[in-house]
């Protein structure tokens, strides 16, 4: 047999096999070691990683900046001459031999359309400088336009707007930028150099100092496992130690904190021992995981991380617009969460009076329970009544209602909401039609919340009632005649066999399906999203579908993941709650 | 047939009865009449300019002015909802194997193994069926679409279904390996069958029956998603029919007739299938309700 005997017998209950091996003090300690080795790792790992990335980006815009005053420079030598004439070219020359990072330089007048100096390859086809513009060099002449056109919109609105020089990268790593010069005021031409980018110096720090901070925690610890006996002390010190380099290396603040925190977790997983006993239990039950590893990973990589990423989200400003910026730049804290809870503007005053503010999250979450109220109760009224019907002895056609009444349960529901969408509509709707023929006054469903309500309850009490009616109705057949008949033989009323024989039964069917059909209905995502669509003004909005529209019709990313956290919590609380409850009334029973 | 003394007459009852028959199944045959009508009106009859009584009534009688099977054949010809079916089809079919499979291999690990993190495992999963639907989606939109460029393709949206489907799946499959006595298995490794032939050869064909129960409802469920699927295929020839119907009726567009021929066409399979599963879907859900 290649493969190890599988443990079909439950070798221990459910725990991880702890082992109680003696605390062998070598290994605890190195451990501890070990452990801060990796957290350090880690964060400092990451601060350089971060800080490098930083740096590279710092250092291309000042490369940039510091061409800009070279061309800068090369404007105002022409200028100095008046921008045009003789002059120019060997004045630039003389300026271009103290500037070795330029490679060419231009100088063009728009006014008299000439190119004035030039040391490019290209410009030199036409003839050498000075001379007019040819046709093909159209593009500079519109540049020098543009530039000018910039400079005068900015001094007539005070701006800085409108971009007064040009930068292009050549893919040499070279830049071009041109920058315009002013002959009494006004915009006569400009100059353009091609430079080798000054390089700044780096200011990204060195890696030895990164490798010291990695190191210098480990070589302490090291050394004070020769003094330090106890390995309590020497965990404790690990941690310090730890929190210190982090801080000592963090050159900013706002990321140090997550990356603490990652590392101090790393180092209790590895340090306190668990990293060993996670991985022996990984090598005793392989089989096991083996088995669950498709499902994990795929819940892993599409449920849960999908679920933290967005609580992550929930504290950041992240819209469409900055979506592609790190979060640790758009980190706002619990703001998202303080503007939801504390947005008490419940009402507005609006020149037609006091009027409730739809948008609110209180008046939002009111909706959503009464929604689910209204929806529950009726369900269960409903199916219960139906079930009792037809849970009739001796009842005809019994099977073929049964399978009628089952039917607005199969249908998909959001077929079922856009059919109720049609039937309410205001013109053509066969609902009004009904309402006419009484003599009543066609209604105009979506415009008020009252009746955008009927007509969302409506559409969900038909699809949600007959799960309760089946539940039920499953229940009511468990239980045996001879309680009834017994009950009968004592005197008992309808109603008194009612309380005290078909409600105990249903209880422990019914109990669960509530519980579900609560969840269910908060969530109820569908039916509100395509028959009222929070009309009118989103006061038929259920937090779910109000979560939906902040992220994709606001685009507001990170407020609607703080949102979606709420609703998160409240059914947690919820079920919680349930819970406890469930186990109270059982433990009554 | 006489009734016996003490019960209730049944008149009443039938006439309950007959009422909710009629409130269940006049929107199912609104839409057949919209569907048959050959137009593409929500109304069933176009009234005249002071309408009667009769007229009115003519208009919520749910029979089409003239039967016409135009707006099945037109659907299916000229609209592009065979390639939304075909997409529909594409991803449900691909999601039940996926699911399934990764559902019965994990559900019978927590069957028979006990093992670190098996307890956890399962509350895990339970309690995933509590994150809000928005919570997830706005990471999986930003996971899928702009990180892994799966957006408007089957590939996004089955991996999505098939994970979201695992933890019912596995809470079903765990159910019925559980009634499946360990003895045989035991007897098997007697005989020196290795773990993974045992599962294959001796498991998986006993749990047949649950097994197709559990595939059945994950590809009802993936034929029958909407939000995942509107926000995610955003190309209108990769929608799915779920998106593709409500395309016909949402925004401006009032093409009922077509609404209600592809309604038709895309929940008969399902609204069968429901029917003869349903006992398997109440029991399995109140038992992990009851156990949960």
């Amino acid at each position: 047999m290649a493969s190890p005997a599988p443990q079909l017998e439950p070798a221990h209950d459910g725990t991880p096999s702890r082992t109680p091996a003696p605390p062998r003090r070598a290994s605890g300690a190195g451990r501890i070691a070990v452990g801060v080795l990796l957290a350090a790792l880690l964060a400092v790992g990451v601060m350089h990683w971060l800080d490098v990335r930083r740096s590279a980006s710092r250092s291309q815009g000042a490369e940039a900046e510091a061409t800009i005053v070279v061309a800068r420079a090369a404007a105002d030598v022409a200028a100095k001459l008046g921008g045009e004439g003789e002059g120019i070219a060997p004045a630039m020359t003389a300026w271009a031999q103290s500037q070795p990072s330029v490679k060419a330089y231009r100088v063009i007048n728009i006014d008299s359309r000439s190119l004035e100096a030039s040391t490019f390859p290209a410009d030199q086809q036409e003839g050498a400088p000075p001379r007019r513009l040819a046709r093909p060099e159209k593009p500079l002449y519109d540049l020098g336009q543009t530039l000018r056109t910039n400079v005068e919109t900015n001094a007539e609105e005070q701006t800085t707007g409108n971009p007064e020089f040009t930068v292009e990268r050549q893919a040499s790593g070279d830049v071009l930028v041109a920058a315009p010069f002013k002959v009494d005021g006004a915009v006569t031409g400009f100059a353009q150099i091609l430079a080798t980018p000054v390089a700044p110096k780096s200011t990204a720090p060195p890696l030895w100092r990164a490798l010291a901070f990695i190191a210098a925690p480990f070589l302490v610890v090291l050394g004070l496992t020769f003094f330090v006996r106890n390995n309590t002390i020497l965990f404790i010190a690990g941690l310090v130690l730890l929190l210190a380099t982090i801080w000592l290396h963090a050159t900013e603040k706002g990321a140090s904190y997550g990356l603490a925190t990652a590392a101090v977790l790393l180092f209790v997983f590895v340090g306190g021992g668990y990293a060993g006993r996670t991985s022996s239990a990984l090598l005793e039950h392989r089989q096991a995981y083996w088995y669950i590893a498709p499902a994990i990973i795929g819940m892993l990589l599409l449920v849960f991380f999908p679920f933290f990423y967005g609580i992550i989200l929930s504290f950041t400003r992240q819209n469409i617009y900055t979506a592609n910026q790190p979060l640790t730049e758009l980190w706002i804290g619990a703001k998202n969460y303080v503007d939801i809870i504390t947005d008490v503007n419940i009402f507005r005053n609006t020149p037609a009076g006091r009027q409730i503010n739809y948008g609110n999250f209180y008046w939002t979450l009111f909706f959503t329970i009464l929604w689910t109220v209204a929806n529950v109760a009726i369900g269960v009224a409903v199916g219960l009544v139906l079930a009792l019907v037809l849970n009739t002895k001796n009842l005809r056609f019994k099977a073929l209602y049964r399978v009628l009444l089952i039917l607005p349960w199969a249908v998909p529901n959001y077929i079922t909401a856009l059919i109720w969408k049609g039937m309410f509509h205001q013109q053509f709707g066969v609902i009004n039609q009904v309402i006419q023929i009484f003599g009543g006054d066609p209604i105009s469903w979506f415009e008020k919340p009252a009746t955008s309500f009927a007509a969302v309850v409506t559409t969900n009490g038909w699809l949600s009632f007959p799960f309760m009616m089946v539940v039920s109705l499953g229940a009511l057949q468990s239980i045996p005649g001879d309680l009834y008949e017994a009950a009968r033989v004592d005197g008992a009323t309808r109603w008194q066999q009612f309380r005290s024989i078909t409600l105990p039964s249903l209880k422990p069917a019914l109990i669960p399906a509530i519980i579900l059909s609560v969840v269910w209905t908060f969530n109820m995502f569908n039916i509100i999203y395509l028959v009222s669509a929070g009309e009118p003004a989103g006061s038929t909005e259920i937090l779910i579908t109000q979560a939906y529209k902040i992220a994709f019709e606001q685009y507001r990313y990170g407020y609607a993941a703080a949102y979606s956290t709420v609703i998160f919590a409240i059914l947690l609380i919820y079920g919680i709650f349930q819970n406890r409850a469930t186990r109270a009334t059982e433990s009554i029973a | 047939m006489k009734r016996a003394a003490g019960e209730v007459p049944h008149f009443p009852l039938h006439l309950l009865l007959l009422v909710f028959v009629v409130i269940t199944t006049y929107p199912i045959l609104w839409v057949f009449t919209i569907a048959f009508s050959g137009k593409q009106s929500l109304a069933i009859v176009n009234l005249p300019a002071n309408p009667s009584v009769q007229d009115r009534l003519r208009a919520i009688t749910p029979w089409p002015e003239e039967v016409s099977a135009s707006n099945f054949v037109s659907v299916v010809q000229d609209q592009p909802f065979a390639r939304w079916v075909l997409n529909s089809t594409i991803v449900a079919a691909a999601t039940t194997v996926v699911g399934v499979f990764m559902a019965c291999t994990a559900a019978y690990a927590f069957s028979r193994f006990r093992f670190p993190g098996r307890r956890a495992g399962l509350m895990s999963f339970l309690v995933s069926q509590m994150f809000p639907g928005t919570l997830t989606l706005i990471p999986l939109y930003i996971i899928l679409v702009q990180w892994l460029g799966l957006g408007s393709s089957w590939i996004g949206l089955i991996l999505i279904y098939a994970c979201t489907a695992i933890p019912f799946c596995v809470w079903m499959l765990k159910g019925y390996f559980d009634t499946i006595p360990r003895e045989l298995e035991e007897s098997a490794l007697m005989d020196g069958a290795s773990s993974a032939r045992i599962f294959y050869q001796i498991v998986l064909p006993l749990a047949k029956p649950a097994v197709a129960v559990t595939a059945l409802f994950a590809f009802m469920t993936a034929w029958n998603e909407f939000i995942l699927a509107a926000t995610f295929m955003d190309k209108e020839e990769m929608y799915t029919a779920p998106v593709g119907l409500r395309f016909f009726v949402g925004g401006f567009s009032q093409q009922w007739g077509y609404f209600a021929a592809g309604s038709i066409l895309v929940a008969i399979p399902v609204v069968i299938l429901f029917m003869y599963l349903q006992k398997y879907l109440v029991s399995g859900l109140t038992a992990g309700a009851v156990k949960g």
